[in-house]
């Protein structure tokens, strides 16, 4: 597998067409999905999304190690995304409309109550500031190693863990 | 919320926002991968080079093109350790960095205009009209409660007028157009 994945990065450093295409099919769910929880709304996901995908094409020349193209991914994509937050500052997060609240009438009260909570959590972590929330999408919710989604964030792994506690403190705060 | 109980609902809370991805959304990127990628470039090592020393591209840019003059020099007949080199480098960097200058003074002044406008004051920026190198136009003013105004003027200095005076300032301004 890591070895599929070395070769997919030295012939996009090779200029090749056809693993452009690989890195797009292999990615852009991940991709997708990560910009999406970091807060933009469907339309913006996907247009970001794709701008990720250019900024690599335009970029590949910049990709030196052949190990760090999920991370190198990730690290042009939260880049892409601060850049748009910053252009539209006065610009809500948007929620994602996917947790889904069972009818009040037929679910159990714990249920309701457990749901709440999963959108309470979704709504604290839309509020964080932009670093802990890319800190805890990376970790939590795309499930990259501490080390990967250092690398992804561009900060040393003890500067990830130290962002990813104070993230966790505020949202022990903010979530009962 | 107790740690485990948080790390939980979050690893929780990443399955129920997994929504489906768009099917088209890998075809519209595919049709946009251009024809030739450019691969990296030997050529541009330097300048990358420079780049990832965090230090901004103008200044690579002046590094360069210094170094550039350093050699021509150092292949001519010219005095290379004399004034010289010297004045073509300042003259270089003064260059470079004048237009740069002037951005940063007025984009910190229309900082000050959009703080001012928050905290709902009077205010005017005229920076988009107003030729940065003239150091006695006005770049911004706001209405002070007594009635006077505050302004910016091109020398970044900031001084309470009065309305005549304000009035005097602008009309000078309108003049020299």
């Amino acid at each position: 597998m890591q070895d599929r994945q070395d070769s997919l990065a030295a012939r996009l450093m090779a200029g090749e067409h056809g693993a452009a295409a690989e890195l797009v099919d292999k990615y852009y769910e991940q991709i997708y999905l990560f910009i999406r929880r970091l807060g933009h709304d469907c339309q913006i996901s996907e247009d970001l999304t794709q701008e990720t995908f250019f900024q690599a094409w335009h970029h590949i020349g910049q990709l030196r190690d052949d190990k760090a193209l999920n991370a190198w991914l990730y690290r042009i994509a939260g880049n892409v995304s601060r850049h748009y937050w910053r252009k539209h500052m006065g610009s809500k997060a948007a929620s994602i409309e996917k947790i889904d609240v069972p009818d009040r009438s037929k679910a159990q009260h714990d249920k309701i109550e457990y749901y709440e909570q999963l959108g309470h959590l979704k709504n604290a972590i839309e509020r964080l500031p932009w670093k802990l929330r890319q800190t805890v999408v990376l970790h939590y919710l795309q499930h990259l190693s501490i080390t990967k989604a250092a690398e992804a964030a561009g900060v040393r792994e003890g500067t990830f863990k130290s962002r990813l506690n104070r993230a966790l403190r505020i949202l022990r705060k903010q979530v009962i | 919320m107790k740690e485990e109980k948080l790390i939980k609902r979050l690893n929780e809370l990443a399955e129920q926002t997994a929504e489906p991805v768009r099917p088209g959304l890998a075809e519209d990127i595919k049709h946009h991968i251009p024809r030739q990628i450019s691969p990296h470039r030997r050529g541009m090592d330097t300048i990358n080079i420079i780049i990832d020393l965090r230090i901004n591209k103008l200044a690579a840019a002046a590094i360069i093109i210094m170094a550039l003059i350093l050699l021509a020099n150092f292949f001519s007949s010219r005095d290379s350790s004399g004034a010289g080199l010297l004045q073509d480098s300042k003259m270089l960097v003064s260059y470079l960095l004048r237009d740069r200058a002037d951005g940063a003074n007025l984009s910190a002044v229309k900082s000050r205009y959009e703080h001012l406008i928050q905290k709902s004051e009077q205010a005017v920026y005229y920076g988009d009209k107003a030729d940065p190198q003239d150091r006695s136009a006005v770049l911004l003013q706001w209405k002070l409660p007594d009635g006077n105004y505050r302004v910016i003027t091109g020398d970044l200095q900031e001084k309470t007028v009065s309305a005549d005076e304000l009035i005097e300032l602008l009309s000078r301004m309108l003049q020299e157009k």
